[in-house]
């Protein structure tokens, strides 16, 4: 495949282009979901084909197909080429790209047990046993359990010399019990809602979850949902989990601070941000306790590469420090807005997308106590756990995230139960009423297979490390 | 340009995986799609792209128990292996004790949705449309955006002798302007056929509200009057065919509809169906298990009629399938993607001269489901926000966050637009509706923008 790659950019050089690189793919998936100890669906997918993306004139052009013959190949390196000569019609500053010395490479992601050859059955046979365990929860209506399997082969070459072949391997699962009675649902999700934790990682991974150990669990908690009251509508102290406070990073940080956001390139369909490109080290995003990196090279982490899909080396980037804003994400085309060289975030849906400025592992450094240390710190205030909902401005400020579950805490302890919980702020106010963040020991690499950006639509996989944070302040109980 | 593969092509391809031994059923769903999109920010394009792919999608089923593979390989090789997987898979698994088998032949109405010109549009004719737009844009503003013209052809065969085929087109133009003191304004539009689109046209309304939107006022959060544009209203009632009308929440309790067959649900005015064949949508005529689409109603003068349902849904609940299945698997089961609302008798001016004080939404961004049971939502208004008073707008007004009920907002609907448009949500396909005005609506927060 590398070699249909390089036969795209050589096109593209024939027919004009000043520049041209090329991505040829490979994803495969295999995906498995049991519902009430039914198979509710199981399926594998493989796609291949190659994009090819010119700079011609100073203007991008990017044209993909999934016909790999020299004679598409070729067509469709030229259509990249007409697609940039067109772009020249309206007046504009040209793309001028950020150096980066072309390498000849191989990478792959850390993978123990490869997902693909471990067999159906086996995968069968754990979501079995884990929706049957659920199953048996008096009151449980329905218990589902999923796993789902990635794979992304990608050649890169480009005009500058560059030669780059990967494989990242991502392994996810999760299990969710959901009881409904009296015009009421509600669900409960292990390890995390929306089909689970998803790791750069192989089926070793999946032997970790204990999907079946916690089913029961699982069930009871959403069985005693269905009798809990709404969570009450106060400004209180507010203690979110691991997993919601991927969420929360990923919305409220890992968003406003991909520079083509910023620079207004994704306004008309995603937003912008509230920051401005000369903000790095001069805007206060948090409390002195919130400290945030941009790392591609987090053991585990979905945003984790060997190279972005410019060829540049995966890097980590300070993002906050103490709370100030530090560094955008950039790529090789924005990057030299702020002076700086590409920090290697750009990254395509595949081989059939223009990359763009994608999260990588966004993460929040971890800094002292447990879970339970922070709830036994608090005299009043909620927790909250496990995402259901989400919903954020344009500039990424307003922002109102739902969870499964909540505790009111009461002098350091968990005491009653509420269902349907929600809160909401200002991302600036928000992050800066953070007066706690939990230690190593509680600090999980979370996934997000399904971080949406672009037009024509793209899918991107991010990665989040993060441990439970207290927050001050803040409106919960939205009505 | 690519061209289409046609009937025959997907036929010739699908023959030889339809043939496969020793299984009890095979269905072959086929995809090709091609387009470019023209994407602009800064009044400059900064991202063109074109992409073509074909998907084969293949279910197996043997004893009652199925397997699905897909590939974009699209020879006759690439079907069997996709097959031959899917039947692998299908030999593991337990039976489906809902299994439905699969669509019996039945005749497609042909729809007219195909437009060479839009399957044919080159980057330039592309980039001539983004100038005209951009050129409607004020002084001292900038327009980001996209023009995107895009064909698919869709097959089903399968071995019960059911095989239909469809083409079509889609050509869109969105847009936001913005400068000055931190207004901006939003237009879109949507056709099969790119020549009835007007750029210009376009990029005048969305300069006409960026300049009307500058230096918007806080208000207070709380309950107001809303007049919503057609792209607001989308918001809505892409949501509640989501969440409402897909037949498998309905069948398990888990829809705000559940258990309310003929209950009153939204105010009497309030029309909603799904129609595939209509010509004023977009799409196949038919589903993704072949099944013919045709008129469904949902809401019929406020009253819950019905859910939608795929074949496997339908055998559930007791009911014929109303063509809406989705590519399999589909673990979250059918609902709408072709939904109308029906007209009334207003226009926007007359909606806001009925208003004493309230606010006029020209859409909603990134919303979301608070609680499926209650139909309500959250998400934030954006690109043109005013405060009616009087009967008349009297400014811009910084972004409300809103958490409502879907159907509370129903319920209160006093006027309905005359004229209906397709416009999108961002989660979800485009839907014909109009604009409307709601009594009482909930702003439950307020951005600093």
């Amino acid at each position: 495949m590398l070699d249909v790659a390089r036969m795209a950019v050589d096109a593209a050089r024939r027919a004009g282009a000043d520049f041209a690189d090329a991505r040829a793919g490979i994803d495969e998936t295999e995906s498995l979901t049991v519902r009430n100890q039914e198979m509710e669906g199981i399926d594998r997918t493989t796609s291949a084909g190659v994009g090819v993306r010119v700079l011609v004139g100073g203007r991008w052009g990017f044209a993909a197909t999934s016909r790999l013959d020299e004679a598409e190949v070729v067509r469709t390196a030229q259509l990249a080429v007409a697609i940039a000569k067109a772009a020249q019609r309206l007046p504009g500053e040209p793309v001028v790209l950020s150096p980066v010395e072309p390498v000849v490479a191989s990478w792959r992601s850390d993978v123990r047990e490869d997902p693909f050859l471990v067999p159906l059955e086996e995968k069968v046979a754990l979501l079995m046993e884990a929706t049957r365990r659920m199953q048996g929860v008096a009151g449980v209506s329905f218990a589902e359990g999923a796993l789902d399997f990635f794979r992304r082969s990608t050649w890169f070459a480009s005009s500058d010399g560059a030669a780059i072949d990967q494989v990242v391997t991502h392994s996810g699962g999760g299990t969710e019990a959901v009881a409904v009675g009296d015009g009421d649902m509600q669900r409960r999700s292990y390890p995390n809602s929306f089909r689970g934790h998803v790791k750069a990682a192989g089926y070793e991974h999946i032997r970790t979850l204990g999907l079946i150990e916690e089913a029961e669990r699982i069930g009871r908690e959403a069985v005693d949902l269905l009798n809990a009251p709404d969570c009450p509508s106060e400004i209180t102290t507010l203690i979110l989990d691991s997993g919601q406070m991927e969420l929360q990073v990923h919305e409220s940080i890992g968003h406003p601070i991909e520079l083509d956001r910023v620079l207004g390139m994704e306004e008309a369909y995603a937003g912008s941000s509230w920051l401005s490109p000369g903000d790095g080290g001069k805007v206060r995003y948090a409390s002195d306790l919130v400290s945030v990196t941009a790392d591609a090279s987090l053991p585990g982490g979905l945003g984790s590469f060997g190279y972005d899909d410019e060829g540049v080396p995966a890097q980590r980037t300070p993002i906050i420090v103490d709370g100030i804003f530090q560094n955008f994400l950039t790529n090789r085309e924005t990057a030299p807005v702020v002076g700086q060289a590409s920090n290697g975030t750009s990254r395509a849906d595949g081989w059939s997308h223009l990359p763009l400025i994608r999260m990588t592992n966004i993460s929040i450094e971890p800094k002292a106590g447990s879970l339970s240390e922070i709830i036994g710190d608090t005299k009043d205030g909620i927790f909250m756990t496990t995402n259901t909902s989400w919903s954020i401005d344009d500039k990424r400020i307003n922002f109102q995230f739902g969870c499964e579950m909540a505790w009111r805490v009461r002098d350091g302890k968990l005491a009653e139960l509420y269902k349907n919980p929600n809160y909401t702020g200002l991302a600036p106010e928000f992050w800066g009423a953070c007066d706690a963040v939990g230690g190593r020991e509680e600090w999980v690499v979370w996934g997000t297979p399904n971080c949406g950006k672009g037009q024509p639509g793209q899918v991107g996989r991010v990665g989040h490390g993060t441990s439970p944070a207290r927050f001050r302040n803040v409106q919960v109980g939205v009505r | 340009m690519p061209g289409l593969i046609g009937a025959d092509g997907f036929r010739e391809v699908s023959e030889a995986a339809l043939a496969l031994g020793g299984v009890d059923g095979v269905e072959v769903v086929f995809m090709h799609d091609w387009g470019g999109l023209t994407r602009f920010a800064g009044s400059e394009i900064h991202q063109s792209t074109f992409r073509e792919d074909t998907e084969l999608r293949l279910r197996v089923v043997s004893k009652g128990r199925v397997g699905v593979a897909a590939t974009n390989d699209f020879t006759s090789a690439g079907a069997v292996r996709a097959a031959k997987s899917a039947k692998e898979m299908a030999e593991i698994v337990a039976p489906d004790p809902l299994w439905p088998g699969l669509a019996p032949r039945a005749d497609v109405a042909p729809v007219d949705r195909y437009h060479a010109g839009t399957a044919e549009a080159s980057p330039e004719a592309r980039a001539a449309a983004v100038a005209a737009l951009i050129g409607r844009c004020a002084p001292g503003f900038t327009a980001a955006g996209a023009y995107e013209t895009q064909a698919v052809e869709i097959g089903v065969a399968n071995t019960q002798g059911q095989f239909c085929w469809s083409p079509s087109t889609v050509a869109s133009v969105t847009t936001v302007m913005s400068g000055g003191e931190q207004g901006s304004g939003f237009a879109e539009v949507f056709s099969a056929d790119m020549d009835a689109i007007d750029p210009g046209a376009i990029g005048g309304r969305a300069a006409a509200k960026a300049v009307a939107s500058q230096s918007p006022r806080a208000l207070d959060a709380g309950v107001y009057p809303v007049v919503l544009e057609p792209a607001a209203t989308a918001t809505l009632v892409g949501f509640l065919s989501w969440m409402g009308f897909a037949g498998r929440g309905y069948l398990e309790g888990r829809s705000c509809f559940s258990g309310r067959q003929g209950e009153r649900v939204a105010a009497p005015a309030v029309q909603l169906w799904d129609d595939g064949a209509d010509p004023r949508t977009l799409g196949a005529s038919f589903d993704f298990e072949g099944v013919p689409r045709h008129r469904v109603d949902l809401i019929k003068d406020g009253v819950f009629i019905d859910a939608v349902y795929d074949l496997r849904t339908g055998k559930e609940g007791g009911v014929a399938s109303t063509g809406h299945g989705l590519p399999s698997p589909n673990p979250e089961g059918p609902f709408p993607l072709n939904v109308f609302m029906g007209t009334g008798d207003a226009t926007v001016e007359e909606m806001i001269r009925a208003t004493e004080r309230g606010i006029l939404v020209t859409r909603f961004h990134y919303s979301n489901v608070v609680n499926p049971m209650e139909s309500t939502i959250t998400g934030m208004t954006r690109d043109g926000t005013f405060l009616i008073e009087r009967g008349e707008i009297v400014g811009p007004v910084r972004n409300f966050r809103f958490t409502q009920s879907i159907l509370g907002a129903l319920s209160d609907t006093t006027m309905i637009g005359r004229e209906a448009e397709l416009a999108s949500e961002f989660f979800f396909s485009a839907s014909r509706v109009p604009a409307v005005k709601i009594e009482a609506f909930n702003f439950s927060g307020v951005s600093d923008h």
